[in-house]
């Protein structure tokens, strides 16, 4: 008798983080995007393992670096557009920032 | 009346058959919404309700869109997965978990019930809903 199952699992994870009173830097971010990209197994040998450690943290860096990069070139467009909207002290308070 | 684990809904595993959930539309389709530990959700759940949704400042009723990852395969197990999800600037507190329904589809199906195992808060700042690595071992729905 020929018998085929489809499987659907319950063990998923899903987490949550949170900030209270700021929103996440680059680096927490960067962490989460790294982790979505490069995944490490923990069954790996274990110098296999650190290279891949090392890697990850070196992409780490890398995104986080970029994003500072984003979140500046965005305070910039967002300082123009509140300047251009007759608020030159609030433009300059971001600009600041 | 609690939280009691991650569910793939019954409910869900037979609308996959009917064609009623398509993860590969362009946008508005599933949507997290989060609720209370007075909730009690299972495998047995079927869609969405507004009962013991939390509220609080800048969280709207019926939670937020979820991008969905376009289902793809590894070896024999087929899966699909969700962007993590940020709820910007929001203070709420006691959350609990999270019901993922259909918004597009007639009734609010849902398709998964998140346990996040304790009540989480954020005061003035993000909460973000980080969702599993989207391959064969650990994606959110993974048919095997």
């Amino acid at each position: 008798m020929l018998t085929n199952s489809l499987s659907m699992s319950n063990d998923f994870a899903v987490t949550v983080e949170t900030t209270d009173n700021r929103g996440f830097t680059p680096e927490e971010v960067a962490v989460r995007c790294v982790n979505r990209i490069i995944g490490i197994s923990e069954n790996a040998p274990p110098a296999i393992k650190d290279q891949a450690h090392a890697y990850r943290k070196q992409v780490e860096a890398i995104v986080a670096n970029y994003m500072h990069q984003a979140i500046k070139s965005d305070r910039t467009t967002v300082y123009n557009a509140i300047k251009d909207s007759g608020n030159p002290k609030l433009a300059e308070y971001i600009r600041r920032m | 009346m609690a939280f009691s684990g991650n569910f793939l809904c019954t409910s869900f595993k037979v609308e996959l058959m009917k064609g009623v959930h398509n993860f590969t539309a362009a946008s508005d389709q599933f949507k997290v919404a989060m609720y209370t530990n007075s909730a009690s959700f299972t495998a047995a759940t079927t869609a969405y309700t507004s009962g013991n949704e939390i509220s609080g400042t800048n969280y709207t009723a019926k939670g937020q869109f979820l991008t969905s990852v376009t289902p793809t395969s590894s070896s024999t197990t087929a899966f699909t997965d969700f962007a993590d999800e940020v709820f910007s600037n929001v203070t709420i507190s006691a959350v609990r978990g999270a019901l993922i329904y259909n918004e597009a589809a007639s009734g609010d199906p849902t398709v998964c019930v998140l346990d996040f195992g304790a009540d989480k808060a954020a005061s003035s700042g993000d909460f973000t809903i980080v969702f599993p690595t989207a391959d064969a071992s650990n994606a959110i729905i993974r048919i095997a």
